[in-house]
Formats: C-alpha cells, structure tokens, sequence
C-alpha cells in the first residue's frame, strides 16, 4: 500500500518525498475515461490524451466513442435529444450512450470538456477564437438527456466531467482544470500543471506532424506540377459520420487532399503566398483575415476564411470543396463570402451544404465525378494563371512553366461550379 | 456583402505580374463630423418605446436620428431574397426592415442620395453568435440592393465611450452613451407599468392612449436634457440628478387616471428567450405579447435593463475566478461591482418614481446559482445560463405562473439552453414552460403549441385566486364594497405587494384581507 507523505508547513515538500512515491499515492493506472469523440475533441483530441497519460491514466484506458453513425445513435442515443439542433451536436447522444452503455469493460470517468476557445495558428491575429455557442454548450444540452428522468451516469457507477476550458488561452488552462477536475480525479495544482503541459506538448507535436505532411504534399505538387484539394470545413467533419467521407472519395479520384486545419504555416511559404496583400498593407499578417472578415470571434470561422484566402493564393490548390453540416448557424453567413474569396481567383469552388445523419451516397458520387472533371479539365491552367500572381522565388520549388504570357493567362476566365 | 478589389497593381507594374483581384469584406465610406447635420442616423431592434426615448436622447445631441419602421411579415420575404440560407429570423427581420425601408427611399429620392442621406446604426460585438454577425447580412443585403455605398457602422454593447466612428459622424461619448442607456431604462420601466396595467384596464384602451402620452412626453424630457460636459460630470450628473425621476413621476400622474379592476385572475407569463425576439412587440415574434393578454394573460416583459446587467456579471465573475487576464483584477473586479451597484440604483430610483410598480432587476448571482447545476455560467452566447436562471427565478419566487420563452428557429444558444431545460423540468416537473420556436411564418403553430401550456397556467390562476378568497373569507362583492370606499386601490397606479402568490389577484385579495384588515375577523 502506498504510503502518503504529508507536507510541510507552507507547502514546502517533505524531504523524503519523491516524484514516484508522490505518483503511486495516486494510483490511476486502472481508471478508466471515457471521452465521447465530437466536435472540437476532433482538433484537441491530442491534448486530452497527453494530459490524461501524465496523470498516469494508461494509454488503453483512454477510450474514445467510434466515428458517429446511425446505428450508434439508434441504440444508444435514441430518447435521449432534448432538442432539434444542428447533427454533430445532436449526435453527441449517441457517443455518450455508447460510453455509458455499449463497453465491454465499463468506464469509470466520462469526460466531457466544454471547449470555450481553440488553439489557432491566428491566436493574436483575430478577435478572439472561441467556439461556437452550440459547440461549447452541447455537453450542457446532452447531459440533460441522461439525467432528466433519474442520473443514467451515477446508476452505472460513472462519474460525469465537464470541466470548462479556454484551450485558446494556455495561461488560464490549469487555473480552469484544476478546479473542476480536482476532485474526480484526485488532482492537485502542481500536477494539473504539469499535465496541462504535456497536453499542449503532445498537441503541438501532432498539429506540427501533420503540417509538415501537408507542406510534402504541396512540395510534391508544385515538384511536379499537380493539383490538390483543399478542404474547408471544420473539425469534425473529419468524423466519417459528419462528412460522410466525401474528401476520400475525392482522393481515389486521384488528388492529394489537405485539410485547412494542417495547412502549412511556416514563415517564409506564409510570405510568399501573402506577399502582395502585405505590401499593400492590406493585411498586417498572413494571419490577418481582417480584409475579408471583420467578426473575427470564432475560432473555426476564422480559420475557414484564412483557409479560404490561402486556397485562392496557393497555385496547387485548384480546388476547394466545402462541408457545412444542417442547420449551422456558424457557417451559414460565411456562405457567400468563402466562395468568393476562393473565385476571386478562379479556384474552382465546390460545397456540400446541409449535411445530416444520413449519407446521400447517389449524390455524393455524382458530385464527386463533377468534381474530378473540371479538376482534370481545368486544374493546369488554375496552377498556371494562380502561379503568374506570385513571385518566382517559390519556397515549394519550382514554379510552373512561364513560358504562357501573363496576358492570355490573365484572360482565361474563372471556371468555378457550385454544385 | 464584399467585394473584388485590386490589390497590387504596383507590384504588378514594377513585376509584369498580372494584378488579381482579391475579395474584400464590406467597408463603410466614413461619415464625417461636416455631414451629420444633413445625415439621418437610422436605428432599430427594440420597441416603439424604447426607439422613441433613443431619438429624443440623439435629437438632444443634435443628430437627426430615425428608428426604422416596426417589422413586418413583409420584412421576412425582404430579408431571405437577399441573405444565404439557414439565417435565424431576427437576422431575416432586421435585414428586410432594413431593405424594405432602403427601397421605399429609393423609390423616392433615388440611389445616389439614399446613399448620402442615410447611414444606419446598430450593435455589434456579441462574440461568436450570428447577433454580432448581423452586419455580414446587412452588407450582403446592400450587395443585392445595389446600395454598397450605404453606410452601416457598428455600436459595440461593453464600451461606453469608443471616440469618433467612422469617420467622426457618430461621436460614440459618454453623453451619448448615457443618454441611449437611460432612455432605454426610462422605456423598460414604463413598459412594465404598461403591462401591469392594460389587461386590468376598465375602460379599454385607455392604457394605450395614456402611454403614447407618456412616451411623448418623455421623448421631450429626453431632447430638452441639460449638457453636462464629455466626461465624468456627465455620468455623475446622471447618477445624482432628479432631472428624469421627476419625469417619471409626473408619467405615473397621467397614470394615476387609469381605473383597473384587480380581481380578475390572470396566468401571469413570464416571457424569456433570445433577445430580439423576447424584446420586440410586432409580427417577428407573432406579437405574441399582444395575444396572451387578450388570452387572458398578464404578460410580465423582459426589461432590456436584464441584459445590460448580464453583460456586467460574466466579466466580474471572471475576475472573481482570477480567469481574467486582467493586470489588476481587484482594482477592476471592484469598479465593476460599484458599477453594479449604482446602475441597480438608478433602476430602482426609476422604479420608485412610479409607485415601484415596476419589477425589480433579478440579482444577477441568484441567476447565475440557479443556473448552476443545469448551464455553465462562462457559456458564452446570447442570453447564456439568464434563460435557465430566469426561469427558475419566476418558478421559485412565484413571479410567474408560466415561462414562455421564444427561441428564433435554428438559434445557436437559445438551442442549447432549450435542451438543457429538459434537465430542469426532470426537477421540476410542475414548472410550466412553453419553448415556443419562431420562424416568422407559422403563427398558427407557435400561438397554439403556446396556447396548451397557457390553459394549464389560467387554470392555476383561476384556482389560487378561489383559494385565497375561501382562504380569507372574502368575496368579490365585499371587495368591490371596500373598493368604493378607498378609489385609490383601482389606480393604476396602486402597488400591490407581493404575498407569495404567482397571480396578481391572489396577491390583491391576500393584501385587502391582511394588509388592509379587510378579512372577517
């Protein structure tokens, strides 16, 4: 049994206490946390996992929920909604029944932060980068389901985590946890510090992985002269069961995906793109999207309008697909503008709108064919008239043949659908 | 909307680069100090009430100001030609009130000199919800208009003196700010004595007539309001001068000649949502208030006061927290809750000037406490945990027989207070709440949805009033007997106090019998 070192007054510790024996006294190798995959957990899934591992949760113990589908929210949301809203909040039901209900070896914890702001490579460039009111309020709204009639978590022996956590601002991050999480899982303030550390450690590794990917894959294609896809949507739409997978069937066809969330960010690639709008003093940084979106409050809308502006400037980008799922009230004034932005430019512009729970296959495949078509129709000339805009000093290689005169590339009209 | 501008023509001429043209969002030509004499300023949002004490305050500054025409079902045709699909309909409302009232002037002056003539105000800076996005809708309106030289320049709601606006036009100081803020105190006190009063009223409509009276009258006191410098002698002579509760008091004399009849039993309903909505007296909310008193309701309307409160409270309980990255949080936190305390004062002042018939501001902690287990009080996003709070306020304190809250269809955080109600109502299964989700076009749907839990509510009413009258050993008649002896009780104007009763004739009946001693012994 371990043995628990008291303190010293004023909080000095005690001579003999060492890191090991301080961790065994808190034993959490089998306790088990459940986190229902949804919304923003898509883009700070990383962090959640670095901070429960440096608690001493292991790594199998950390369960996600599956990707959402309608089974899951048959059998174990169904009852549950207490409101119509946009799917990947209602959704939710179904990832919290899942844990609840649908393990084999039941979880102990069911941890389900509220995210009030984001990490955003435009943290300081924006008004602010909180989330959406429904995102950051859905677990509010879920938990209602599983307590208005009696407490489904306390009945199966699982304790209920929602601590509220600005992720957008590292500095009060502990001061948030802490409090919340001290006493379901026994914390104190030096660990939840140590641990909100190697959350936001384990999260910029990733984030930092996955962009230096996706700067390959552009290097790759201006290397060799091809096109690929950006997409514009926000995180979970990564989730199979919200964007439907579209962005893979898009690939088979044969072009290299990106997703605006790892788009490369690296200084001297930012300048190129961004070259002229600093110039001018259009923007003061890349980062600036106050050109082109004045209510910069929210954290993925922002980034969908960055991620707009970098796909208009970027020559291999010849293609931006947009997910936007039923009834977000986030999305839904930034329709009009994303589009043109991305044709401003003559970038081809497609948009699946109104997503909901069920896949519309049929359409999906024939939108996709249209998709592959105008890529492989049009996508040279995008390359060649988007490369005449920008310096020749590419940072991604070279730059595609100039041997077309600026003049008949400048005329060559704009050949965007929205299908 | 924006639009496509050329951005580097001079790299493109130094470079032989072809110049592209980058999309750009909408900006506002700036108005200038030199054109506000010849410029009207158009408002909107509240109601007729308010927006009339709003232009007095603008008048007295010399601004020609006009609110915007009431909304109309026509405003929500306007608006969903011209703005992307899926907008809730307060963003719809505002945008054709806008457009239709934009066409009609070009109809008449022409482009060019609608352009000139008129620029438009409204509140911006709401965080991520689509109320502080209006603006978008507003400038893709314009966009399909042919209007983008309109002007639209943005008040933000947490600063009380943002200088010079785009361009110096509108000078947003501390006169002006206190003026807008005390105009709309000013209306939400007479617009609860006007919902106190008209559904007791003797002589039908002489509630109304006495209002329009009341509210022209303060429209005056507003324009005529003494100068008192930029900066702090303007706050101090606000928060010290009698200047307006001696108005007050002379609109409660005009109010003293209404008769009202107190003992018919009314469900009393308290209306909660998403501001605008909540807020508002016309066709974007199916005039819903309107409805339930001739449903035989007493509506008890939410006070704009509420949310200027709100606004205070999660920025001192950040500071409370040490979630602030505030260098002196202390200093601040304790400015903030002086700032509190004097603004529930000056409500109060106003209340009292009108016999304090007007409801008192619900203390903010206690909503927020109420809300607690149910909605995280950080939640940002319209009226946040105050709609779960608010409605557990009415329930406990008996305020209110039943909650009505209106929610715009596909509203963000009005959703999700919405769901996590279910939780409440698990706890507290006899508190009646009709969510009553508007679209703007299906009156039938909404009035009757609302119309089933009101029955339930004028069932409690009618029965606690039996009540209190078996209770007391009172009937109507001995009531009406003693009511002819004392007149003052059937003014308007008469405070009957609360007696832990929701309805206002328990209340009476509680008060003649204890209070007054008019119980058989």
């Amino acid at each position: 049994m371990p043995i628990r070192i008291s303190r010293t007054w004023f909080g000095k510790k005690a001579s003999g206490e060492t890191e090991n024996a301080r961790r065994q006294s808190k034993d959490r190798s089998q306790l088990r946390v459940g986190i229902p995959k949804v919304l923003n957990i898509w883009s700070t899934h990383q962090f959640w996992v670095g901070f429960l591992r440096e608690l001493g949760i292991a790594s199998e113990n950390i369960v996600f929920s599956s990707d959402t589908t309608e089974e899951q929210t048959r059998e174990y949301g169904k009852g549950r909604g207490t409101v119509d809203c946009c799917h990947p909040v209602k959704c939710m039901s179904g990832h919290y029944g899942e844990l609840i209900f649908g393990q084999k070896k039941k979880i102990n914890i069911l941890l389900s932060p509220m995210i009030h702001s984001l990490p955003s490579m435009l943290h300081g460039h924006v008004l602010d980068t909180v989330t959406c009111t429904r995102v950051m309020a859905g677990p509010e709204n879920i938990k209602a389901g599983f307590l208005k009639e009696r407490d489904l978590f306390a009945e199966n022996g699982i304790v209920y985590a929602s601590p509220f956590v600005s992720l957008g601002d590292r500095d009060m991050v502990t001061g948030q946890l802490y409090p919340a999480l001290k006493n379901v899982f026994d914390l104190d303030q030096e660990e939840t510090e140590r641990a909100v550390d190697a959350g936001f450690t384990a999260l910029d590794n990733v984030t930092a992985r996955i962009r230096r990917r996706g700067r390959e894959i552009l290097t790759w294609c201006a290397q060799n002269q091809k096109p690929c896809v950006l997409i514009l949507a926000r995180p979970y739409h990564m989730d199979t069961g919200i964007g439907h997978d579209i962005e893979a069937d898009v690939q088979a066809c044969g072009y290299p995906i990106l997703w605006l969330q790892y788009l490369p960010v690296d200084i001297d690639l930012m300048h190129w793109l961004f070259e002229s709008d600093l110039s001018v003093g259009r923007i003061k940084s890349p980062f600036d999207i106050s050109d082109v979106w004045t209510s910069s409050y929210s954290s993925n809308t922002n980034e969908i309008m960055w991620g707009a502006k970098y796909a208009a400037r970027c020559p291999w980008i010849t293609c931006v697909v947009r997910f936007s799922s039923y009834e977000c009230g986030m999305d839904q004034p930034t329709y009009t503008a994303t589009q043109k932005i991305v044709e401003a430019t003559g970038t081809l512009y497609f948009k699946f709108g109104d997503l909901d729970s069920t896949k519309p296959g049929g359409g999906i495949k024939i939108r996709v064919e249209t998709i592959a078509h105008y890529l492989g129709k049009y996508s040279q000339e995008i390359i060649l008239r988007k490369a005449s805009y920008l310096s020749p000093n590419c940072p991604l290689g070279k730059m595609p043949n100039r041997t077309t005169t600026n003049a008949s590339v400048a005329e060559a009209a704009p050949r965007s659908r929205a299908v | 909307m924006g639009q496509l501008v050329t951005i580097d023509s001079d790299i493109a001429s130094k470079t032989l680069r072809p110049a592209v043209q980058h999309y750009q969002a909408y900006r506002p030509r700036p108005f200038t100090r030199e054109q506000r004499e010849n410029t009207t300023v158009l408002f909107g949002g509240l109601t007729w009430k308010h927006e009339r004490l709003m232009q007095g305050a603008l008048h007295n500054l010399k601004y020609k100001a006009e609110p915007l025409p009431n909304i109309a079902r026509e405003d929500l045709d306007a608006g969903k030609e011209l703005i992307d699909v899926g907008a809730c309909c307060p963003t719809i409302f505002t945008t054709g009130s806008l457009v239709n009232f934009l066409k009609q002037q070009v109809t008449v002056h022409g482009t060019d000199a609608v352009n000139q003539k008129y620029v438009y105000l409204t509140a911006g800076a709401c965080g991520p919800c689509r109320f502080g996005q209006y603006h978008e809708s507003y400038a893709m309106a314009l966009d399909g208009l042919g209007l983008r030289d309109f002007r639209v320049f943005l008040l933000a709601q947490d600063e009380l003196d943002q200088g010079a606006t785009g361009g110096g036009g509108i000078d947003i100081d501390l006169p002006l700010s206190m003026g807008l803020i005390w105009a709309i105190l000013c209306g939400d006190v007479i617009s609860d004595l006007e919902y106190a009063t008209r559904p007791f009223e003797v002589n039908p409509g002489q509630t109304n007539a006495v209002l329009k009276d009341s509210i022209e009258y303060m429209y005056s006191v507003f324009n005529r309001r003494p100068q008192q410098g930029k900066k702090l002698a303007t706050i101090a002579w606000h928060l010290t001068s009698g200047y307006f509760t001696k108005a007050l008091r002379e609109v409660r004399k005009k109010w003293d000649a209404i008769e009202v009849d107190r003992t018919r039993a009314k469900a009393r309903v308290k209306i909660t949502g998403e501001f605008w909505l909540q807020t508002h007296e016309g066709e974007g909310n199916y005039n819903i208030k309107r409805w339930l008193e001739q449903e035989d309701s007493e509506v008890l309307p939410p006070p704009v006061a509420v949310w200027l409160h709100y606004l205070m409270h999660p920025l001192i309980r950040k500071l409370e927290h040490r979630h602030s990255k505030s260098k002196h949080p202390k200093r601040d936190e304790f400015l903030l809750k002086v700032a509190e305390r004097l603004y529930v004062a000056t409500y109060n002042r106003f209340r009292k000037a009108l016999a304090d018939i007007p409801n008192e501001l619900p203390d903010q902690m206690e909503l927020k406490n109420l809300a607690e287990p149910f909605y995280h009080f950080e939640l940002r996003g319209g009226e946040g945990h105050m709609l779960i709070g608010k409605a557990l306020y009415a329930y406990h304190h008996k305020k209110a027989h039943m909650v009505c809250e209106l929610s715009p269809y596909s509203c963000m955080p009005n959703s999700m207070s919405i769901g996590s109600m279910a939780n409440v109502i698990g706890k507290h299964p006899d508190l009646l709440y009709a969510p009553i989700e508007v679209k703007g076009d299906a009156e039938v749907h909404a009035l009757s949805r609302c119309q089933m839990i009101l029955t339930e509510a004028k069932k409690r009413a009618q029965s606690e009033f039996e009540e209190v009258l078996a209770k007391t050993g009172l009937t109507v008649q001995r009531i009406r007997e003693y009511e002819r002896e004392h007149p003052e009780l059937r003014r308007a104007t008469y405070k009957v106090p609360h007696k832990g009763y929701s309805g206002t004739s328990a209340n009476y009946v509680l008060h003649l019998a204890y209070d007054r001693q008019l119980a058989p012994a």
